[in-house]
Formats: structure tokens, C-alpha cells, sequence
């Protein structure tokens, strides 16, 4: 999963991408309204925490923007102001859920695996397929009632393939879920996950598309 | 406790009892110099009616309802022998005056009128005590009546007091209305010119109340607003202290931890000062101050940041430059103003400091090798909280708003402008020393 963080608070904004990469979370982060809405232009963000007082361009008017478009990306705002008519604003704008700084980490993680799950229209946040169980909540993964051990990066990588099983995924798109732009890509990273999960699932569990990327199975 | 109301009321009855007297003395002298006249022609018409008696004297009946006024008739015949006495038990004077006289006999005063006849003399004597009576008893006829109205005049003199002081009742009413939540001024509808200036004052007094609660009220949401963010890390920072994974991620979070608490302490030491500094407050314990010697001071508070930095620091003065002032909020002014120059100042740049007299007055300027300030924002930049986008180091957003407000209790102005190579450049002009 990737995350947007925009907020111009650099202590703040260190904080929570140290949080969010031990949950497993890939994050960009932008640290004003004018490069925040120049990096919502690319797809590849599943949620993004947005503060809303941002140099240049407030927080409100990018999330407006980006409503606009018809983008329906979960948005997180953050932020100081805690008056009603704010978060009445902030809601409107085209917000999904409203935090008031100080906020507690945990709080934080959580709305955002709630907004992640409602925007894969699943009630339950964790996924079953199969004998495959993936929980976002704990970051664990069972076969067949058994915990299996796996790192961050090979446990992001099947997130992505649960979401959808049956769709396939490139490498390239695998790459986008795992590295923020400022991070460097590893050259063969997807293949060492790839085999990494196959190893501890099962040689069937993952399949590739010669050429084109990895699935996994529907049924 | 002194009263307006007490102090009216006694005035206003010693006024009426003054006058009750007055009135009183005024009757009696009129009453007596009245009835002196009446009686002096009443003697004389009692003499001129007995005129032809004289030869009768022994058989002359005295009219009954002159008893009771004293009358005493003497006649005397041409010899000088007096041959009839109206009262004679009463010891009188053998003595003929003609025409008016005042008389004395063992010690009481009489008024006499003697009359020439052809027959002898006739004298009529009255006691001047039984005109005085009369005088009496008519003053006492005026002064009694004032003496029992006096109770209405007291209670009419209460009244009159406590409407007049109606307005003082009503502007405290209001006053009391007054608390720190509701500094609305008083109305001044029909209020009665004495009273309109104390109105007026107290009007001042509650704007000048209300603009400064406000603005504590201000400052107060302001800082607790900007207290969340040092709060914010404070708790991120401890929230990853206690779920690090590895040594290395604790040995992080820790250092981080304790930068977010060395901000934390920085905004609230800029807080106090900012509170501290406020441009209302009086110059009361201003000093002589040499403003090179704050200069210095403060330029060394900020010496390890600019260092840091990599930031070539230099003042320029030449000592003294004397002024008025508060020394320690000067040096907080320059280090303020440096710290900001520094913090803008790309790595390898410079910060000059001078401070010299001029015929203006003395003179305090900070210029940079930063990015400067757009003019169109050099106003706003001296607001609480703001900050420019371009800060390479998190600052409170208080540096200006207390470098302006420290200026001001100094009647000093601060003016931004472009430094000759690029930059910033803050001039500070205090007014001369008088």
C-alpha cells in the first residue's frame, strides 16, 4: 500500500513515515499544496494523509481538486484546527475521515486501514482467499491457520496481489507499491519477494505471466 | 465614607432652619416697629380723647378693654399738682414730658406721650414689654409653622437628592453588569452633563479592556494552536520509542524524541517572551542601555547555530550607542533577529550585524545572504505564526512578531528592505536619546 503524506512540518512528517514504513506502508512525502497536487496527478497512491495548513496552496483546495477530477482516492486530513466548522469544511471538501493533531499513532493506522478497506468496499479488513488470511491489522499472514513469517516488503507485495486476485500485476506496479519516489529500487527486489513468498506459501501460491507480471489464482 | 446624597440632604435642611430663623428675626423687628407706631398713635388718640376731662380728672373711667394693655393715665393740673393716677397702687414717675418719650422706672421700659391741655397735662405710659409681646407672638406665628413642616421639607430634600443622583445609581448599575466576558460600553443616552464625562472616561476604559483581553484572547488560541504541532512529535516520537522493532530504530526515535522536546521548549520560551514584550505595557524600567553591548550579547546566543550552519557571523559597531531602554529585551531582540537571518541563510553565507548612532537616533541593522522577503509579504511576516515557505530550519513563527513587538515598546521602527548583495536587510531606527 502507498501513502501520500503531505505536511509541512518536517519533524511531523519524519514521524509519521518512520510509522507508516514499519506498518508496511510505502510513503511519499510532500511537504506543500502546490507539489502535493503535482504528485496526485500520478495513480499510484492508495490513501493520502493531507494537512491542511500547506505553504503555497491550502490542503482544502487540493483535495477540492482532486475531487474534482473524479479522483476518489481516500483522503485523510490532519490537522490543528479541531473547530466543528473546519472538520464540517474538511469533510465537505471530499475528505473520508478527519484526525486533530495531537493524535495518537495507533488512531491514526487504524483510520486508515478502515479507509482503505471501505474503498476496496470489503466490511472485514482482513482478506481470505483460499487457505491464504491476510490481516492488516496485526501485519500477519496464515496458511491454513498457521502464521507465516514474512517481511514488510514480501508481505506488501501479496497485499497487492490479494486485493484483486485473478488481476496481474507488473513488475513495475509491484515497484510503485513498494518504493516511494525518493527511494532506490533494488534491481531484481520484486523477483528475491516473489521467490521469498513462494518459498513460505508454496510454489502455486503466486503465479507469473511470462512477460507480463504475477497473479494469483481466483479460485 | 463620604455621601454626595448625606451631604446634600444636611445642607438643604440646615438651609430651610437658617432661613426658618431669618424669616422669624425679619417678623419680629417688623412686627415691633409696626406695633410701635400703632401704639404710639393710640397713646396719642387716648390723650387728645381725655382732653376734655382734665378738669374732671377724679371721675374719668378708663375704657375696660384697655386694661389688659398697661395703660397708665396721669394728669396733672396747671400747677403741676397731679390730681388723678389710673392706677394708682403703681409707683410712677412724677415727670411730664411732651410729645413721645421713652421712659424708665425700676428697670422696665415705658413709652409716654404727654399732651398740653389748657387744664394741665395728660401723659398716657405704656410698658414697651407688652409691644414686645406682641412682636413676639407674630414672629412665633411665622417661625412655628416652618418649624412643623420641617419633617416634609427633610423628606422633600431626600427626594429631591436621590433623583438628582439617579444618573450615578444608574451608571453604577451598569458598571456592576460589566465583567471581563460582556465590556460593552455604558449608554449615553440622556445623561446629564456632569455625568457624561465619567461616561465617557469609563467608555475608554472598557475599548481599551476590551482590546486587550481580546488580544490575550488571541494570542492565548494562538499558541495552543500552535503548541499541537511540538505535541504532535512529542507523541509520534514516543509512540515509536516504545514500538521500535530494532536497537538502531530505538537509538532513533530517542534522538528524535529529544530534539521534538528541545522544540517544544523553544516555543514556549518564545511564547513567554512574546507575552512579556508587550508593546502596551509602559517604559517603566527603562535604563540606560548601550545597545552595542545587547548587540554583542545577542549575536553570542546565536553564535553555535550560525556555526552549525556554517554561517560567516560578524557585528560591526562602535561602542557605545546609547539609549533607553530594557537590556536583556534588546539582546532578545537581536537574537531574534539573527537567529531568523541564519535560519533563512543557505549553508556558506554571511549575517551582518551593525549598530552605530546616528543624527536620527540609534541605528540596528541585520543583513543576510538569504532569499529576502517579497514585498509583498514583508508585512504579514511580522504576524504570530507565520512562516515563510523557504525556512531551511523549523522556526516558532514568533522571531518577528517578538523583534516588533520589543521594537515598539521602544517607539522603535523596524523596516525590511533588500540587502545590497541579495538578501534580507532589517533596519531598526529607535528614536534619539532626549
Amino acid at each position: 500500500m502507498r501513502v501520500l503524506l503531505v505536511e509541512d512540518d518536517e519533524m511531523i512528517a519524519q514521524g509519521l513515515q518512520t510509522a507508516l514504513r514499519q506498518a508496511a506502508f510505502t510513503v511519499d512525502w510532500m511537504r506543500d499544496g502546490k507539489s502535493a497536487a503535482a504528485a496526485l496527478q500520478s495513480p499510484v497512491f492508495d490513501a493520502v494523509l493531507l494537512d491542511l495548513g500547506l505553504p503555497h496552496r491550502d490542503g482544502i483546495d487540493v483535495l477540492r481538486e482532486l475531487r474534482k477530477r473524479g479522483d476518489a482516492t481516500p483522503v485523510i486530513v490532519l490537522t490543528a484546527r479541531d473547530e466543528i466548522q473546519h472538520r464540517v469544511a474538511g469533510l465537505d471538501a471530499g475528505a473520508d475521515d478527519y484526525i486533530v493533531k495531537p493524535f495518537d499513532l495507533d488512531e491514526v493506522m487504524a483510520r486508515l486501514r478502515s479507509v482503505l478497506r471501505r474503498a476496496a468496499g470489503r466490511g472485514d479488513s482482513s482478506i481470505q482467499h483460499g487457505n491464504l488470511r491476510l490481516d492488516p491489522v496485526t501485519r500477519t499472514i496464515e496458511r491454513g491457520g498457521a502464521p507465516v513469517n514474512v517481511s514488510a516488503h514480501e508481505y506488501a507485495v501479496l497485499e497487492a496481489l490479494l486485493q484483486r486476485p485473478g488481476a496481474v500485476l507488473s513488475r513495475a506496479q509491484l515497484e510503485d507499491r513498494l518504493y516511494g519516489w525518493t527511494e532506490p529500487i533494488g534491481s531484481n527486489a520484486v523477483e528475491v519477494y516473489i521467490h521469498g513468498l513462494r518459498r513460505k506459501l508454496g510454489a502455486d501460491a503466486i503465479r507469473t505471466l511470462r512477460g507480463v507480471g504475477y497473479f494469483i489464482p481466483k479460485s | 465614607m463620604k455621601s454626595i446624597r448625606a451631604r446634600l440632604q444636611i445642607a438643604l435642611i440646615i438651609l430651610v432652619a437658617l432661613v426658618s430663623l431669618l424669616a422669624a428675626a425679619v417678623t419680629y423687628r417688623r412686627v415691633l416697629s409696626e406695633t410701635s407706631t400703632l401704639f404710639d398713635y393710640q397713646l396719642r388718640q387716648m390723650a387728645l380723647s381725655l382732653r376734655g376731662q382734665v378738669s374732671l380728672a377724679p371721675r374719668i373711667e378708663v375704657p375696660p378693654e384697655q386694661g389688659d394693655t398697661d395703660f397708665v393715665i396721669q394728669i396733672w393740673d396747671i400747677f403741676g399738682a397731679r390730681t388723678y393716677l389710673s392706677r394708682p397702687g403703681l409707683p410712677m414717675i412724677n415727670q411730664t414730658v411732651l410729645g413721645y418719650a421713652d421712659l424708665s422706672l425700676h428697670g422696665e421700659a415705658w413709652r409716654a406721650y404727654g399732651l398740653q391741655t389748657d387744664a394741665g397735662v395728660i401723659q398716657i405710659a405704656q410698658p414697651v414689654r407688652v409691644r414686645e409681646a406682641l412682636a413676639r407672638a407674630a414672629a412665633e406665628r411665622v417661625v412655628i409653622p416652618l418649624i412643623l413642616l420641617l419633617p416634609i421639607m427633610i423628606a422633600a430634600a431626600a427626594w429631591i437628592v436621590s433623583r438628582g443622583l439617579l444618573p450615578l445609581r444608574y451608571v453604577t448599575a451598569e458598571m456592576q453588569r460589566r465583567d471581563v466576558r460582556s465590556l460593552a460600553p455604558l449608554g449615553a443616552g440622556n445623561l446629564p452633563r456632569e455625568i457624561e464625562p465619567l461616561v465617557g472616561e469609563l467608555n475608554r476604559l472598557l475599548a481599551r479592556l476590551r482590546e486587550a483581553f481580546d488580544a490575550q484572547r488571541a494570542f492565548i488560541s494562538d499558541a495552543a494552536h500552535e503548541l499541537r504541532s511540538p505535541l504532535t512529535v512529542l507523541r509520534l516520537q514516543l509512540q515509536l520509542l516504545e514500538r521500535a522493532p530494532d536497537e538502531a530504530a530505538r537509538l532513533e526515535a530517542r534522538g528524535r524524541l529529544g530534539a521534538a522536546i528541545g522544540r517544544a521548549i523553544h516555543l514556549v520560551e518564545q511564547l513567554l517572551t512574546l507575552a512579556r514584550s508587550d508593546p502596551r505595557e509602559t517604559a517603566a524600567d527603562f535604563a540606560p542601555v548601550d545597545l552595542a553591548a545587547a548587540a554583542a550579547l545577542g549575536i553570542t546566543d546565536t553564535r553555535d547555530l550560525a556555526a552549525a550552519r556554517h554561517i560567516d557571523l560578524s557585528l560591526e559597531s562602535v561602542p557605545p550607542v546609547a539609549l533607553m531602554g530594557d537590556a536583556e529585551a534588546l539582546r532578545t531582540l537581536v537574537r531574534n533577529l539573527v537567529d531568523n537571518a541564519v535560519r533563512y541563510t543557505p549553508s556558506g553565507g554571511s549575517v551582518k550585524v551593525s549598530c552605530r548612532a546616528s543624527a536620527e537616533g540609534p541605528l540596528l541593522e541585520v543583513s543576510d545572504t538569504g532569499p529576502g522577503i517579497a514585498a509583498a509579504d514583508r508585512e504579514r511576516v511580522f504576524d504570530r505564526f507565520y512562516r515563510r515557505a523557504a525556512a531551511l530550519e523549523s522556526g516558532t513563527g514568533l522571531g518577528l512578531a517578538i523583534v516588533k513587538a520589543i521594537a515598539e515598546r521602544h517607539g522603535a521602527h523596524v523596516q525590511l528592505d533588500d540587502a545590497p548583495g541579495g538578501g534580507l536587510r532589517v533596519v531598526i531606527r529607535f528614536p534619539p536619546p532626549s
